[in-house]
């Protein structure tokens, strides 16, 4: 319990990091820069700006972050009452999901020169963070909606006990192999160009990690290893914890966006296999006809739930 | 302790095995895989400018490649583009450094076999020894210039945008005054059936004989795409006497200021390629001025 | 298991009906799911499997004799990733309009159970004739599975085969998206038990 406890704080305090991190500027004098709405960005001062300065549109340039020769064209500024925060409106909405730079002139507060200012704008990583977790979680969910890890799915979600032991199993394998799969393609692979290797290392990372979790679970707590030693034999054979390795290694993820791909692709797949046992167990008393009994009955019953989980596509959340 | 160095050993030895079995495919592979992808696009390119199996493209059709660079120098950046000259009697590559205001910086020749442009490690390498360090070089984009008997005929501009899926790969086909001539849908992870239609003549041929004023302000409409409209559309499969010249020119005239039809069922893949090829010509329309003008200037030998 | 007694046309056979992979031994479903959308690609991957199956039912036959009996699984896995990397590799060179439409699933195929499970119960202990018809049984079972599957999604989602119109409009959109795989494959499953059962009574 004790142990759950500190590797929570640390996640929680890594993530407090990032959020603070997403806050702080480059420039001394300015406190916080986002975007507003379709169409602004809000600029916060340390304190307030002059009028005048502030009017001037010439003062500011932005650009998305790819094409800083482009400049897009600003429709006006305004002040709030304090004078300390500045909204800039575009003709045309912005692209958020592209960062922009953002380069004040000549701030002038209380008729001091403050210098320039050369700032990113872009949407909050743990944002885009979150969004990778639910992705992977919810909305590509990798069973209803990738279709991958279906042997093992069917195999082994008669029971609820069953399939919760195999989902949770599973998480944990699939968060350690892809961050060491991760490792070796970053700091391995890629560096001496040897990408098309890419099959077989993965294979073996994560042959290493079924292997290196059954024996320290058999060391460490043997209760456990009743439990669930058996399904981890079976998390080989699955589809996914393969799929997720080549998924971060095509998409160039860095170490966080791994973690919550391979972590969203884990609770995914519980929840997929929560969700069938449940099924599935009341289906044991219903009146199935005899050529449907077993497994084509569950595979309709898969249909039906990625039917269902068609409809989270294409939601974006930030 | 005898055992475990078998093991090690057998496992190592076919661990070398089948690294030296995977390095040879990959080898022989890797050239064929470079080649066939250049062909695929020339192909593609050759078929949006009008030519393809049932008219040849004539021998005086030459394409010329524009790479564009950012040139990032500790606080500033600049634009480089790199084009193809004319060097006494063939051709040679020079890289041309401007401004983020479209201001001449400076103009250098580079050392580059015109076969070797394709390979983007060999352009960096040519780059960065003709500008002096500290540099950072990243690639922006490329855009092909396509000449008939040294006039220029049209742009060719592959690009890449989101789409309701990850990514959505197209290349363009501009005339001079930036009129769309063809759209190609090269690659995308839509649905099949629904956002996978972006690919059919009904929907990418919509865009064909726009005018530059007119994309500016290209918008998506949710209605059902009028019969004879689609008809029109998908060219292949036309009959002969289906579509007399005077009905052509009808159709034409009718549809050619009105904004492009969503596909049933995919509005937003349909906003997505609509948006993505916006931005694509509002952008390349805005440097390629700067560009000529520069070139005009300087009365640099481009070889288009 | 000792070696097989079957001749190596029963063999090609019982991997195409008795033991076919995809609705008998419901293995290497994930494929049969997710690309059997259209013929085209279907026929695709399953040729990308007969290659993979029948090299690494070869190569485990050849080398059975030298494998120590506590590194079977990572040989066998080493033989099967050797030989998905080739055909990967192979595959998006000459063929890259195809090799994108299978996206993610050439280089799954090292996870599929099938092939493993053929090298572990057969090709350890048969000779290189044998299994490579064994392979080839399994393989082209995959393959008929996929063709099955691939041709009525493809014909009444989409209303063409192999990309020629057949019929001209689209009867229902609904079967070229997954979830109609799920049915579909329950139907078929649930059609081979209907006949099973038939068969069963017959002979009693």
């Amino acid at each position: 319990m004790v142990k759950g406890f500190k590797t929570y704080s640390v996640i929680m305090g890594l993530m407090m990091a990032l959020l603070l991190s997403g806050c702080k500027t480059e420039h001394r004098f300015i406190k916080k820069v986002a975007f507003k709405g379709d169409d602004g960005i809000v600029v916060t001062f340390a304190a307030s700006v002059d009028d005048g300065w502030a009017k001037d549109i010439s003062n500011f340039i932005v650009s998305e972050k790819p094409d800083p020769d482009i400049m897009l064209d600003i429709k006006d500024t305004a002040l709030n009452s304090d004078r300390t925060k500045l909204t800039i409106s575009f003709k045309d909405s912005l692209n958020q999901n592209m960062p922009h730079i953002l380069t004040i002139k000549g701030i002038i507060s209380k008729g001091r020169p403050q210098g320039t200012a050369t700032l990113t704008v872009k949407k909050l990583y743990f944002g885009y963070l979150l969004s990778i977790l639910i992705g992977a979680m919810i909305i590509n969910n990798f069973v209803f909606t990738k279709y991958l890890g279906l042997c093992v799915f069917f195999g082994t979600s008669q029971k609820k006990s069953t399939a919760v032991g195999m989902g949770i199993t599973f998480t944990f394998v699939i968060v350690f192999a892809s961050l060491m799969s991760w490792f070796l393609y970053q700091f391995v692979l890629k560096p001496f160009r040897l990408d098309y290797l890419q099959i077989v290392v993965f294979i073996g990372m994560v042959s290493l990690s079924v292997q290196g979790a059954d024996t320290i679970l058999r060391k460490v707590n043997p209760a456990l290893f009743k439990a669930f030693g058996v399904y981890l034999v079976l998390v080989i054979a699955n589809c996914i914890i393969l799929a997720v390795p080549l998924i971060l290694a095509d998409n160039e993820y860095n170490m966080l966006e791994s973690f919550m791909l391979a972590l969203g692709a884990g609770i995914g797949f519980l929840i997929a296999l929560f969700l069938m046992s449940s099924v599935r167990e009341r289906l044991e008393f219903a009146n199935v006809p005899v050529s449907y009994r077993g497994l084509p009955i569950a595979f309709i019953v898969a249909g039906l739930f990625a039917l269902s989980f068609m409809g989270f596509s294409g939601m974006s959340i930030f | 302790m005898r055992e475990i160095i078998k093991i090690t050993v057998a496992l190592t030895i076919s661990c070398l095995l089948a690294g030296i079995v995977m390095g040879s495919v990959f080898i022989v592979t890797a050239k064929a895989k470079k080649h066939n992808e250049h062909l695929n696009t020339q192909q593609t390119m050759i078929g949006l400018l009008g030519y393809g199996k049932t008219r040849s493209a004539p021998s005086g059709l030459k394409l010329y490649n524009i790479y564009r660079y950012i040139i990032t120098e500790g606080e500033s950046k600049y634009l480089g583009y790199m084009l193809s000259v004319k060097k006494g009697d063939g051709t040679g590559y020079e890289l041309l450094v401007l401004d983020l205001k479209g201001q001449f910086v400076s103009r250098h020749s580079l050392d580059i076999l015109p076969e070797n442009t394709i390979d983007p490690e060999d352009r960096k390498t040519a780059l960065k020894s003709v500008l002096t360090p500290p540099v950072t070089i990243s690639y922006a984009d490329t855009t092909i210039v396509a000449s008939l008997n040294d006039k220029r005929i049209a742009y060719l501009l592959p690009g890449e945008f989101p789409g309701f899926k990850t990514f959505i790969k197209a290349m363009l086909a501009l005339d001079g005054d930036f009129k769309i001539l063809g759209l190609e849908i090269i690659e995308h992870e839509e649905d099949p059936g629904l956002g996978g239609e972006i690919e059919q003549e009904y929907f990418k041929n919509q865009f064909k004989d726009k005018l530059f004023e007119k994309i500016k302000k290209l918008k998506v409409i949710k209605e059902p795409l009028p019969e004879k409209y689609r008809k029109y559309l998908e060219k292949r499969k036309w009959k002969k006497g289906h579509f007399s010249k005077e009905d052509i020119a009808v159709i034409q005239k009718n549809y050619q200021d009105k904004d492009i039809y969503a596909l049933t069922g995919a509005t937003i893949s349909s906003v997505s390629v609509t948006n993505g090829i916006r931005n694509m010509i509002i952008k390349f329309a805005y440097r390629i001025k700067i560009l000529d003008n520069v070139i005009a200037s300087r009365n640099v030998p481009v070889s288009y | 298991m000792a070696e097989t007694t079957k001749t190596n046309i029963q063999l090609f056979i019982n991997g195409l009906l008795n033991e076919n992979p995809i609705f008998r031994l419901a293995l290497s479903m994930c494929p049969a799911v997710g690309i059997s959308t259209t013929v085209m690609n279907g026929l695709l991957l399953g040729v990308a499997v007969i290659f993979v199956q029948v090299f690494s039912s070869c190569t485990i036959a050849l080398i059975k004799d030298y494998i120590h009996p506590r590194i079977r699984i990572p040989t066998y896995t080493l033989t099967i990733a050797t030989w998905v990397t080739v055909i990967d590799l192979v595959l998006s060179a000459y063929f890259p309009v195809a090799y994108k439409a299978m996206g993610i699933f050439v280089r799954l195929i090292v996870a599929f159970a099938i092939i493993t499970m053929r090298l572990e119960v057969f090709a350890s202990r048969n000779r290189v004739i044998t299994s490579f018809w064994d392979g080839m049984g399994m393989g082209f079972g995959f393959l008929l599975g996929m063709i099955v599957l691939g041709s009525i999604r493809e014909l009444i989602g989409m209303g063409t085969l192999l990309g020629y119109d057949i019929l001209g409009f689209r009867p229902l959109l609904f079967f070229v998206l997954p979830a109609a795989g799920f049915f579909l494959i329950g139907f078929i499953m649930a059609i081979f038990n209907y006949v099973e059962i038939v068969y069963k009574r017959k002979t009693k």
